[in-house]
């Protein structure tokens, strides 16, 4: 093989020899001893396993790797994700080829999983080391350089040293001076054998003695797993429990490393493959940390955090029609031409819409057949310290009920979706005379109607004791009410009254279509928003108005897109299904729209809304004792830990509400209108160091400092400020990055428009910094919303509260300054992280697996504040830059 | 005619030749190069510049450069690279005001007011003096945000929920206004229908047409381009020939170019720029084309020295 980069091609796709195979196996063990080293390490099986027991976990091993690479093989077999270099290929039959291995071992001698370690260890250094003397006598073809280098030859060194020390001090004792001598022979000769010798055997022979020496040490158990080492130096001590892991993920790195540069040929391609397994085998190992911590946590805690999970079918359905949508969208795309690649292709679009679509399936059958679909398990909790098993399961219920939570938040997202993939219906269409009346009018209703809603927020629906709420309330939200059925019913209206086929009416209806669905949809909001000010609630006998005309428009909507689509289908004209595309779209906003309304209605009032026997309920659809109950002090069941998880979301709104406007803007003026110079040094300098103040020094500085400001006891907004102050230089930082690495050109753009500075700020270099504060504000918020250390001080952490902080209800507006004050922001709270902290480390009353299951909670409110952080950081990168 | 700086013993063509008398070389030479670019027009002048002198840091980058540029017509500035034409033209709209290592001394009045004056309101200068700059640079907002920016900022076009409530939205004016420019940069054919998209995926040369859509859109009285074709093909080059022709019926334009056809072409007057930040020679485009004073200058432009 030679050198240079010109052939990488070749080299790629080139036949592999015995000598490749052999070494892609040998990485593949490589690995395969790497990736059990890490599941040793974290205990996941132990180390003196063996027989069955052993040969049972390798078989999970096995069906992992065997799953990923069969996976990856089926998708390049079908030429979704061609893989065609033949490294690859080999290392991957390599993997499961060694992973069978070792499990058919397993079963069939009845070693430990440490000896069986060892072993593979040995295997390797003899596999390394013949292939490195095959080269040296030319038996293969390769390219190495005249020495392995300093740099390995440091390494060896260092490792030698170690092994020496480590064989010397058992040898001849650490009394004597001897094992000095031992442990310098060792290191030099290790050095001496990787820089002098050519390149092929200065890096494969010392890696060899070394990986070698390691798994005699484990395979001949004189490090085994009931070895203990304790120094006189140290009040600790080092046990096999520990150790052999680490020897084990040394050698595989090691091994892998040296056969890895075999495989390449030695010389530059050969450090560059090596280096490049090693640095992929460490970020292998980042990744596994992060995924051990949430599985840990999750195993822990998911049995006590679900206990009870309860949820309504509908309910079900409602929540996965957002990914419903997303996944048949994605599955729509074309996949280009017709050849049965491209099949195979759109087979693995189709997988996921699959996946979703059968799990609807499931729920659907649930609401029909009746039948309660349950997954009955044990978890356990402390009683009187004693731990007791408590039956419980996940259920599915038959229930036709919608929680109105449960409504809003997925029709409203939709109704977003469809919005954004609506593009403009302009100069289509055709004009009617009244159509632009109405649109002109149309503002001044919807703005009167938030005018009267304004009032009567400011004054009470009764001001000087005028029952005006219950009259001109009243009759506007019916008069409002009544327009926005009319509205939401035009679509519809002008797809079926007209001349010609469908698609030309639905064509001409294009006017109607956006007055409809964005009149409709103003003109009902405000209705809603108007009767919860003036406290009324229009009905015609049972039946509320407005949720009955959210409904109806809900229903015209989908009928007019439902003929919409049937036309678009039929039509031929490109142009025509553009334009009834965009149709679709629209009322698909509408329908969604309007059942976001419903459920808005429903959760204002709290009023339940029935019809046709599916109703829109505020409670009994969804149970989630562990999030949705307070804690139960005396009962069977433990109830919940819901004031904590208020406590924790109005923690980190509160932090980033304060901490985010004020971070962005003093990096804009620092880095727009200062003078560079002194004084912005002064304020970076300080800026950085206030991130790298110890929490509990911002927490003490509450304590003292805020609380006594703030009237003297420990509270949720002290909390809030708290937090605010750490998250604050952090979005300072990224901002201030984010507002500097902003193109001058867009500045000097704007200004030579004859922009002034403030507007060009506002409207080009905020938004165009905005992904950059977004990555700091995620950043900031993984942080502040585990932070427990300062909490403690300032937030009066109640343990197992029974009440939540009731922030939005506590407004009150006062007649004296400051005119606002709320009681539940200036009393002490629960939060996430002070319960788990009192749980489990302080072992204050209630069961350790609480603690557990209150830290997957507080994983599962982290984890979704990042998705919605990175949501926005998409959502503001898209803007900024073409797909 | 070998040596450039001894053009006053040997040039006696010209409307100047009564100065080409005086002895010392280097005495004749600077009053006879201030009389080559005492250009006389009839008319008022548009932009009149007085001594104007820039230095980065100690760098002396423009050296007493005097001129008068007339209305309603197209000066070209020509030199070769680093000669002050860029600084030059920033001069104009004060943009050099933005490079804090840059000091301007002198005069630039518009209409005779003065520029430099420390109470004048650079915005509403700007808005009167667009500038098109070397390297395009569109914001990374839709086509359409890209034209509309200018215009909305300064309060002439209303969009949105309150404009819409209070009956004031201009979005149709907005779309004329779009479709407008974009014609007049010869762009609207290629974006017709992706005005929604960001500006940032055009092509080198669309983004340069869409900054001057951009500059075209805030309708300045005054527009300074800086080497607007040189990202382009020769067919979008001509376009944009032919719209800088059009535009100097109702517009002042000031363009640099590197490319002498096209001075020639397009220009009314050209001002021609040498190494160290000196204006050479400045007259009618025929002129400095067909018989320039200077030797030097006539060395550049057949392209002798540069
Ligand atoms: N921002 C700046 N800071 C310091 N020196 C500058 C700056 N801008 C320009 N200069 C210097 O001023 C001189 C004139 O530059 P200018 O950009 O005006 O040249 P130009 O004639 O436009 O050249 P080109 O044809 O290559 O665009 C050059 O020597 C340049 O190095
Ligand atoms: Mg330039």
């Amino acid at each position: 093989m030679s050198e240079g980069y010109a052939d990488e091609t070749t080299l790629v796709n080139a036949e592999s020899n015995v000598y490749d195979r052999g070494l892609d196996a040998a990485i593949g063990l490589s690995v395969l001893t790497f990736a059990l080293g890490m599941v040793t390490l974290v205990d996941a099986v132990p180390l003196n396993a063996s027989g069955a027991a052993l040969g049972e976990s390798l078989v999970t091993v096995l069906a992992v790797v065997g799953g990923g690479v069969g996976i990856v093989g089926v998708s390049s077999w079908a030429n979704v994700t061609p893989v065609e270099s033949h490294r690859v290929r080999g290392i991957a039959l390599g993997l499961v080829g060694s992973t069978l291995g070792l499990t058919v071992l397993a079963y069939a001698v009845p070693v430990t999983l440490a000896t069986l370690l060892g072993l593979t260890l040995v295997v390797e250094a003899v596999a390394v080391a013949t292939a490195g003397l095959a080269s040296r006598v030319e038996a293969v073809d390769t390219g190495p350089n005249t020495s392995a280098g300093l740099l390995a030859g440091v390494v060896f060194g260092a490792l030698g040293l170690a092994i020496g020390t480590a064989v010397g001090g058992s040898l001849v004792g650490f009394d004597s001076p001897a094992w000095v001598a031992v442990a310098l022979g060792a290191g030099l000769v290790l050095t001496a054998l990787t820089v002098l010798p050519r390149e092929d055997v200065g890096s494969t022979v010392p890696a060899a003695l070394v990986v070698g020496t390691l798994g005699l040490t484990i395979a001949t158990a004189a490090v085994g797993v009931g070895w203990q080492w304790n120094p006189q130096s140290l009040s600790g001590g080092f046990t096999g429990g520990a150790v052999v892991p680490l020897f084990v993920l040394v050698g595989a790195v090691l091994s892998a490393w040296a056969a890895a540069k075999c495989r390449a040929g030695f010389g530059a391609r050969g450090r560059e493959f090596g280096a490049f397994l090693v640095i992929n085998l460490n970020a292998f190992l980042m990744v596994a940390v992060m995924a051990t911590i949430v599985v840990f946590v999750t195993v822990k805690g998911v049995g006590y955090a679900l206990h009870g999970f309860t949820i309504g079918a509908l309910s079900a359905l409602v929540l996965l029609a957002p990914l419903l949508v997303v996944v048949a969208n994605a599955a729509r795309t074309p996949a280009g031409t017709s050849d049965w690649h491209t099949g195979a292709r759109q087979l693995f679009r189709l997988l996921p819409l699959a996946a979703v679509g059968s799990v609807a399936a499931v729920l659907l059958s649930v609401l029909l057949t009746g039948d309660r679909l349950a997954y009955p398990f044990t978890y356990s909790v402390q009683v009187n310290r004693a731990q007791r098993s408590l039956d419980t399961a996940l259920a599915v219920t038959p229930e036709p009920t919608v929680g109105s939570l449960l409504l809003v938040v997925p029709a409203l997202s939709l109704s977003v979706y469809f919005f954004r993939s609506y593009g403009s219906l302009r100069n289509v269409g055709r004009r009617f005379e009244w159509v632009e009346t109405a649109r002109r009018t149309l503002p001044l209703a919807v703005a009167g109607t938030v005018a009267l809603t304004g009032l009567f927020l400011l004054v009470g629906p009764t001001p000087l004791g005028l029952p005006l709420g219950g009259t001109l309330g009243l009759a506007v939200v019916v008069l409002a009410a009544l327009a926005a059925l009319a509205l939401s019913a035009l679509p519809l209206g002008g797809v079926l009254v007209g001349e010609g086929a469908l698609a030309d009416r639905a064509q001409d209806a294009a006017t109607l279509f956006t007055l409809g669905v964005f009149g409709g949809l103003a003109l009902l909001t405000a209705a809603l928003f108007l009767q919860a000010t003036a406290t009324v609630t229009p009905s015609v006998g049972p039946v509320n108005v407005v949720p009955a005309v959210a409904l109806a428009g809900a229903v015209a909507s989908l009928a007019a897109t439902a003929l919409v689509a049937r036309a678009k289908r039929r039509t031929d004209e490109t142009l025509q299904r553009r334009l009834l595309g965009e149709e679709t779209s629209l009322g698909l906003t509408g329908v969604a729209g309007f059942l976001t309304l419903l459920g808005l209605h429903v959760a204002v009032t709290k009023v339940s809304f029935t019809a046709l026997g599916v109703s829109v309920a505020n409670a009994g659809t969804l149970s989630w004792p562990m999030t949705m109950q307070t804690y139960v002090p005396l009962g069977a069941e433990p109830g919940g830990i819901l004031p904590a998880v208020v406590g924790t979301v109005w923690l980190v709104t509160g932090a980033t509400l304060f901490a985010v406007p004020l971070g962005v803007g003093a990096a804009v003026f620092l880095t727009e209108y200062a003078e560079q110079g002194r004084f912005t040094a002064l304020v970076e300098i300080a800026t950085n160091a206030l991130w790298s103040t110890p929490s509990i020094v911002f927490g003490l500085f509450g304590a003292a400092f805020l609380i006594p400001r703030l009237g003297g006891d420990e509270s949720l907004l002290a909390g809030m400020l708290v937090l605010g102050f750490m998250l604050l230089p952090l979005v300072l930082i990224t901002s201030r990055e984010a507002v500097k690495a902003v193109p001058d050109e867009y500045r000097d753009a704007s200004a030579a428009l004859g922009v002034s500075q403030w507007v060009t700020i506002k409207s080009v270099v905020v938004p165009a910094a905005m992904p950059g504060v977004i990555t700091g504000v995620i950043l900031g918020v993984g942080r502040i919303a585990g932070e427990t250390a300062p909490l403690i001080l300032v937030l009066g952490s109640t343990l197992n509260a029974t009440e939540s902080a009731q922030v939005l209800d506590g407004f009150r507006f006062t007649a004296q300054p400051p005119f606002v004050a709320n009681d539940a922001l200036l009393s002490a709270s629960a939060s996430l992280p002070t319960q788990v902290w009192a749980v489990i480390a302080a072992g204050v009353s209630g069961s350790p697996s609480m603690g557990w299951a209150s830290a997957f909670v507080l994983l599962l409110v982290v984890l979704t504040f990042y998705a919605v952080g990175i949501t926005a950081r998409t959502y503001f990168r898209r803007k900024l830059t073409y797909e | 005619m070998s040596n450039a700086l001894d053009d006053s013993e040997t040039e006696t063509t010209g409307r100047t030749a009564s100065q080409t008398t005086t002895t010392t070389a280097g005495e004749s030479d600077e009053r006879v190069r201030e009389a080559w670019t005492d250009y006389d027009f009839a008319g008022t002048p548009k932009l009149s510049v007085e001594d104007l002198n820039v230095w980065y840091g100690d760098d002396h980058a423009l050296k007493d450069v005097s001129m008068d540029i007339p209305e309603n017509s197209v000066t070209a500035l020509v030199g070769p690279s680093g000669c002050g034409k860029s600084t030059y033209l920033r001069c104009l709209n004060r943009m050099n005001d933005r490079i804090k290592a840059a000091r301007i001394d002198g005069s630039v009045e518009l209409e005779g007011t003065e520029i430099y004056d420390p109470n004048a309101n650079l915005v509403e200068l700007r808005k009167r003096i667009g500038m098109v700059f070397q390297s395009p640079n569109p914001f990374p907002k839709s086509i359409r945000e890209n034209i509309s920016y200018g215009p909305r900022k300064h309060g002439n076009i209303e969009k949105g929920l309150l404009a819409r409530l209070f009956g004031r939205d201009d979005t149709e004016a907005e779309y004329e206004l779009v479709e407008r420019s974009l014609k007049q940069a010869a762009l609207w054919d290629e974006v017709e229908d992706r005005l929604d998209d960001n500006a940032l995926g055009l092509s080198g040369g669309q983004q340069q047409r869409l900054c001057i859509a951009r500059c075209l859109a805030v309708d300045p009285e005054v527009i300074l381009m800086d080497e607007p074709a040189s990202a382009l093909d020769p067919i979008a080059t001509s376009k944009i020939e032919d719209l800088v022709e059009e535009l100097s019926k109702e517009y002042t334009v000031v363009i640099v170019t590197h490319n002498m056809q096209q001075a020639a072409r397009i220009s009314d007057q050209t001002a021609v720029f040498l190494t160290g930040g000196e204006l050479v020679e400045y007259d009618d485009t025929d002129k400095i084309f067909e018989n320039p004073e200077s030797q030097r200058v006539e060395d550049y432009i057949t392209g002798k020295f540069g």
